[in-house]
């Protein structure tokens, strides 16, 4: 238990002038579980991607086995034994399984027969269920991080590497690979588990390393401390949670928006909404969980009509608005932060105040005798700035030049005041840090609490948990039960996210 | 109708050549957009070399070199430069229509008379060339078109069925897939361009010293793009492309054909040779499953 597999000794890794790690050292030791926690941007990845080879350390020394060792690539690295999950997956979709794994660890001509067979035996070794002829790209998530894994176990790996791997696993799915990765472990192998997440760091690590602007800011044993302390070694200060105020408004507001038994697909598109129906009242968040991928983003352009539906209503305030344009319904006071702020929410070349006017750049109000009113919307920028506490040079910086967090808080801002009666958050909070989360949830009580309606989707249940009053939980576009706050527990709502019906107990898939 | 068959297989063999390396490199992502000043090159390099040597041999392996120098250049700049491939391509052709034009006049002037060079002699192979029909089609032709006949079963082997293959294809569909799994990126993809730089170059020299027997500057007239098409026609696979090298080189030899029959008056062969064009678009709006890599065209840059 003793011997170090790998000691990390004082490095450093700079992108340009900006430093990504500094002065990093830690080890771990055979057999063990070591958590690498910290927010985004603190560096974990770019550490880990160090060891793997995918970049090269400035400064310091890595150690293998007590042996100092140069890994100038992946190559390298997977020849000590060392395999790392992506958290992007990098698998090719449009290939099997078998070959998959097999890249880049075959030579010469490919016994496919003997590959998969080899592969099969790894699989069912490792206690996986994998189909390996199916393309990667039909499978689910989940499965595809099996194969992910699959490929470090073909390569005989004894060091696990794995980023963010619970991003976008189920409650279920997520216990099973904590399960895997004890199992791994008890072995003789060592994992290292990167993520964000508290609960996950005190249910699986020995060990946790804490990180912070690119520094090591705590190395603790998992005994030694609590969820309090690492969230503060972690933020650097104490966060106290936006909190729910419970009651107020709900089922007595006037209902914001009426889904009556919406369609969408069908014929010979795959149907990705079926029979969705749920209202939303004023001064009421309503949450809707599940695992991304089933539907969410069609529900929500569905509201804000980009995506048209087959079959039935779609009321805003009494009014029936599923012909509306989407100016139409931003006139009307329908506001949208999308889940994708780079694809959706912003035009990264152009300048915060640009981006500001985007929704409503057709309005007159920005501008003076034709031309755009410079003055007023810089100021009316500055505002936006100033009141959400965004991070930024001025309204003239171009949005790439912010952070995510900053970024998604300018959408935010803009959004709110578009939406001066519905807003609809999708993931407001993916992969920020855990200030700007805190900062948005108290944005969206606040509006909560204006009375404006609120159709929230995340993936994180603790944010479903925090923050709506009623709990919707979406399974391959269909609405698996609505429940109040405090209805349902943890363990429920992930059975409803995968597919179970509570009542009849059995999964629609098997 | 026998000549007008083995004229096709003649017209599609330098078209084969090119889409067959055309396939490899967009499979890994590239598209050789300088495949028609890759032609072009080696069009001009075969019948320099050839000419000056008085050696077909010699003047094969200048072209192939020259053909290997503009597909280096391509790729330097888009794989390792990271630039916009259609732009490149383009300048690139532009470039060695201008280089061939500006050398061919240093190095011979003006000749009254177009210089010629012998070309290839068509071999007629022992038994296989008795074969009626079969034999006269296929059977009575020149040392490149024997090349790549056996090419054929080679690249659809080694595309699909070896590692090499597999790292290919997983290039053209998901870059980061490879580079984590230690293969550098870059390096499959240049080497595919350079593939396509030795392709291209023999392909080039099909026309001067296979065919013409000489050179002139609009010796490739868009074959190059046509082999570019092929590959599109052919769904990325190097089955589809035998068969569309078929469709076009069949299109090429009839418009020939119909062109010295009736002395280009009667019947319009620019019907002819436009029908293939047009069988693309039609196959490329109503394909209902496309195997078109995803990372097509795409840089690919490791952050560091």
């Amino acid at each position: 238990m003793d011997a170090s597999v790998v000691e990390l000794r004082n490095i450093s890794k700079y992108f340009a002038k900006v430093i990504a790690n500094q002065d990093v050292s830690f080890s771990v030791q055979k057999g063990e579980v070591l958590a690498l926690l910290g927010e985004n941007g603190a560096g974990k990845s770019t550490i880990m991607k160090c060891l793997y080879g995918l970049y090269r350390a400035d400064e310091g020394t890595i150690l293998i086995d007590g042996q100092e060792t140069v890994i100038h690539s992946p190559k390298d690295a997977m020849a000590k034994g060392i395999a790392m999950i992506q958290q992007h997956f990098s698998l090719v979709p449009a290939h099997t399984v078998t070959e998959n794994i097999i890249l880049g660890n075959v030579r010469g001509p490919i016994h496919m027969k003997e590959c998969r067979e080899k592969v099969r035996r790894i699989a069912e070794e490792a206690g996986f269920e994998i189909p390996v002829d199916a393309r990667v790209r039909d499978l689910a998530v989940g499965v595809q991080q099996k194969v992910e894994i699959m490929k470090a176990l073909y390569i005989n790996a004894r060091i696990l590497i794995m980023d963010e791997p619970t991003a976008v696993l189920t409650p279920q799915e997520s216990e099973t690979l904590m399960r895997f990765i004890k199992k791994f472990a008890e072995k003789g192998n060592s994992v290292i588990f990167i993520t964000h997440k508290l609960k996950e760091v005190m249910e699986v690590a020995d060990r946790i390393v804490v990180m912070r602007d690119g520094r090591v800011a705590g190395n603790l044993r998992k005994e030694e401390t609590d969820e309090r302390e690492l969230s503060r070694l972690m933020m650097g200060e104490d966060v106290i949670p936006a909190i729910r105020t419970d009651g107020e408004g709900t089922t007595s507001g006037e209902v914001v928006l009426d889904v009556q038994n919406i369609r969408v697909g069908g014929g010979k598109a795959p149907v990705l909404l079926d029979g969705i129906s749920f209202q939303i009242r004023r001064g009421e968040v309503f949450g809707i969980a599940g695992v991304s991928g089933n539907g969410q983003d069609e529900l929500c352009e569905v509201i804000c009509g980009d995506l048209p539906l087959s079959e039935g209503k779609l009321l805003y305030c009494g009014r029936d608005i599923q012909h509306d344009s989407i100016r139409r319904r931003i006139d009307a006071g329908i506001g949208y932060v999308p889940v994708d702020r780079y694809r959706d929410g912003l035009i990264m070349n152009m300048t915060l105040a640009e981006n500001m006017m985007l929704k409503t750049s057709f309005d007159k109000k920005w501008t003076r005798r034709g031309f755009i009113d410079q003055k007023k919307l810089n100021s009316y920028t500055q505002d936006i700035i100033r009141e959400h506490q965004v991070k930024a040079p001025g309204p003239d910086a171009p949005a790439k030049s912010l952070s995510g967090g900053n970024q998604q808080k300018m959408v935010l801002g803009r959004e709110i005041d578009v939406g001066s009666t519905l807003i609809v958050f999708n993931q407001p909070t993916r992969g920020l840090d855990m200030g700007a989360v805190n900062r948005i949830h108290r944005a969206i009580l606040e509006e909560k609490a204006k009375g404006k309606g609120i159709l929230m989707v995340s993936t994180e249940l603790s944010e479903i948990f925090a923050l709506s009053d009623w709990i919707a939980v979406l399974y391959k576009g269909r609405v698996m039960g609505i429940f109040r706050n405090g209805e349902l527990s943890t363990q429920q709502i992930g059975l409803l996210m995968a597919g179970y019906d509570l009542e009849k107990g059995g999964g629609d898939e098997k | 109708m026998l000549n007008v068959l083995s004229r096709a297989i003649m017209m599609g063999t330098p078209l084969l050549l090119g889409a067959l390396a055309e396939v490899y490199a967009e499979r890994a992502g590239m598209m050789i957009t300088a495949i028609e000043g890759i032609f072009l090159m080696g069009a001009w390099g075969g019948f320099v070399g050839t000419y000056i040597s008085g050696s077909a041999v010699t003047g094969l392996l200048v072209a192939i070199g020259c053909g290997v120098i503009t597909a280096a250049i391509y790729g330097v700049i888009t794989v390792y430069l990271r630039q916009q491939q259609i732009v490149t391509g383009t300048a690139i052709n532009i470039l060695a229509a201008g280089f061939c034009a500006f050398f061919q006049r240093v190095l011979f002037g003006i000749p009254t008379t177009p210089l010629q060079i012998k070309t290839l002699p068509k071999l007629a192979i022992p038994l296989l060339s008795k074969i009626p029909w079969i034999g006269e089609i296929f059977f009575h032709q020149n040392i490149l078109t024997y090349l790549v006949y056996l090419l054929i079963p080679v690249a659809w082997y080694v595309l699909n069925k070896t590692s090499v293959g597999l790292a290919i294809r997983s290039t053209g569909e998901n870059p980061q897939a490879v580079d984590v799994a230690g293969m550098s990126v870059s390096r499959i993809r240049f080497l595919t361009v350079l593939l396509a730089g030795v392709a291209g170059g023999v392909a080039g020299s099909f026309y001067s010293l296979g065919y013409l027997g000489m050179y002139t500057s609009g010796i490739i007239n868009g074959r190059g793009w046509i082999a570019f098409a092929i590959c599109f026609l052919g769904n990325w696979s190097t089955k589809g492309v035998v068969l569309g090298t078929l469709v076009f080189g069949l299109a090429d030899s009839i418009s020939i054909y119909i062109q010295a029959l009736s002395g280009g008056s009667a019947f319009p062969n620019e019907l002819i040779i436009a029908l293939p064009y047009i069988l693309t678009i039609v196959l490329t709006v109503f394909r209902k499953s496309f195997n078109v890599p995803t990372q097509l065209g795409v840089p690919y840059s490791k952050e560091n």
